[in-house]
């Protein structure tokens, strides 16, 4: 355990340092002509692998291709949002991920579970819905336990905190993102979401 | 970051740019436990879904929907059971048509692995080590690689691509996948691919096994995962949405669908993926063309 945490240690370091310095870019390849005229070419993304679905001057630079009926080429689509910033499963990636961390909640909780409610029940923003049974998804996921009457439990607001945060500091062995530590949510739509959570009575 | 700032960093990275790399050859990564992959072989699923046993014979496939359609592994959108005609039986025509032309003098075939002419057997070669390309590629990769050869532009991962693989598969119908992972270059790749596979990544943190170990049989709002084991019999495949679909194109939607960036088509983790599937789907017999959701 300790040797893993010494190496994520020196992994994050490795990483600002990469952040910091020009990358490599000898092997990075050149962006597909786009048809907006951009106004200046903007730069491969910092540790990003030289064989990734991306063109920096694309609308959000992940991109993806479609197959046409009838035709010997592909068309490049954009994604709806820039995943570069995470790893991806190309082996000529050298990153890694954050290690598990307990976070421990910074004053009151000051969640808006209306928006709670926006991010969990969204496919493209939390996806909550995708694993558990909130109220009034007509597909519930079970993969994960209901979230239907939630406050019953009576978990502290820290708990829920934490678990959307990061839930590998409590289960290592977890599928669930950790939405806070990735930053895949903000630290306020990590609060929203508790806060939907614990209104849920 | 001021100037200053930017210089002391800079020491302290060179400083401890040494240790770092001591202590850290691999950065912090996670991976899902997945000890029911080990065996190569579509037996596998035995001690994973065990599912198999539904879906064993296409042509015997039992009753089931609802909560329980995700047994049969999709195999009821093959023949003999599903008949209709769809989007792969038009590719393969179509396929047919720029082979007979790319063909002329039987070059394409001789590079393609049948000096003979003969395609019978030929979609069993791939994924294989190629010595041409001095890595193991997918049988779309030397389709792009040999059209080149004599002229033509097939883009891995095109329709048209799609549609010669198609055309050659359907002389394999029937035949069950056999790649040797044992030793050489594929053994590698295996290792490599069962690896990536359940290496967690992107904006969820979820690997390939996330869904289709940890979570296989669930249910994800309206949609179930399915085994791993004998999937990689029927690709490319004319998807629902009206798409032709090679196996890469697919794996980018997979990545794009989990948060994940998408890597090119025909890239090193990607055809390594292949060959760990391949492996997997052992043992069962091929069907050209197909369709899925």
């Amino acid at each position: 355990m300790n040797r893993v945490l010494i190496g994520s240690a020196a992994a994050l370091i490795l990483q600002a340092c990469a952040t910091q310095s020009e990358p490599p870019r000898a092997e990075a390849p050149k962006p597909a002509a786009t048809t907006t005229a951009a106004a200046e070419p903007k730069p491969w993304p910092a540790g990003l692998p030289a064989d990734a679905l991306y063109d920096p001057n694309a609308k959000n630079g992940t991109i993806f291709y479609v197959p046409t009926t009838d035709t010997a080429t592909l068309k490049q689509a954009d994604h709806p949002r820039d995943l570069s910033r995470w790893l991806t499963r190309s082996h000529l990636d050298t990153r890694g991920v954050p290690p598990p961390v307990k976070k421990t909640l910074d004053g009151p909780l000051n969640g808006n579970p209306e928006e709670g409610k926006k991010i969990a029940m969204n496919t493209g923003a939390g996806n909550c819905w995708a694993c558990h049974a909130l109220p009034g998804d007509a597909q519930p996921g079970n993969q994960g336990p209901s979230l239907i009457d939630f406050a019953k439990r009576g978990m502290s607001d820290e708990e829920v905190y934490q678990t959307i945060y990061d839930r590998r500091s409590v289960n290592p062995m977890t599928a669930m993102p950790p939405f806070g530590a990735l930053g895949t949510l903000s630290d306020q739509q990590v609060r929203d979401i508790a806060a939907f959570l614990q209104s849920l009575k | 970051m001021t100037k200053p700032q930017t210089l002391l960093s800079a020491l302290a990275c060179a400083l401890l740019g040494y240790a770092a790399s001591v202590a850290a050859a691999e950065p912090y990564r996670e991976y899902v436990w997945d000890a029911t992959s080990n065996p190569p072989g579509v037996e596998g699923d035995k001690g994973h879904t065990d599912t198999y046993q539904y879906w064993k014979d296409r042509s015997k496939l039992p009753a089931m929907n609802g909560a329980d359609e995700w047994k049969l592994n999709w195999k009821f959108r093959d023949r003999p059971g599903n008949d209709q005609l769809h989007g792969g039986d038009l590719a393969q025509e179509r396929g047919e048509e720029l082979y007979k032309k790319l063909n002329a003098g039987n070059a394409f075939a001789a590079c393609m692995g049948a000096p003979d002419g003969n395609l019978k057997g030929l979609r069993l070669k791939y994924p294989r080590y190629d010595e041409d390309m001095k890595k193991v590629v997918g049988m779309e990769a030397r389709i792009e690689y040999c059209a080149g050869k004599l002229g033509s532009k097939l883009v891995n991962g095109s329709y048209d691509n799609s549609a010669v693989s198609i055309y050659i598969a359907t002389f394999s119908n029937g035949m069950p996948m056999a790649i040797d992972v044992s030793q050489g270059p594929l053994k590698d790749s295996f290792e490599r691919g069962r690896k990536v596979f359940n290496l967690k990544a992107g904006r969820m943190n979820l690997a390939c096994a996330s869904c289709h170990v940890q979570m296989v049989g669930k249910n994800l709002r309206g949609q179930t995962p399915t085994t791993h084991y004998g999937d990689l019999t029927h690709w490319p495949t004319w998807r629902g949405k009206d798409e032709l679909q090679s196996l890469h194109v697919r794996f980018t939607e997979c990545d794009k669908n989990s948060g994940v960036q998408p890597l090119q088509i025909g890239s090193q983790s990607y055809t390594d993926i292949e060959v760990y599937l391949s492996a997997l789907s052992n043992g069962y017999p091929m069907q050209a063309p197909s369709m899925r959701d």
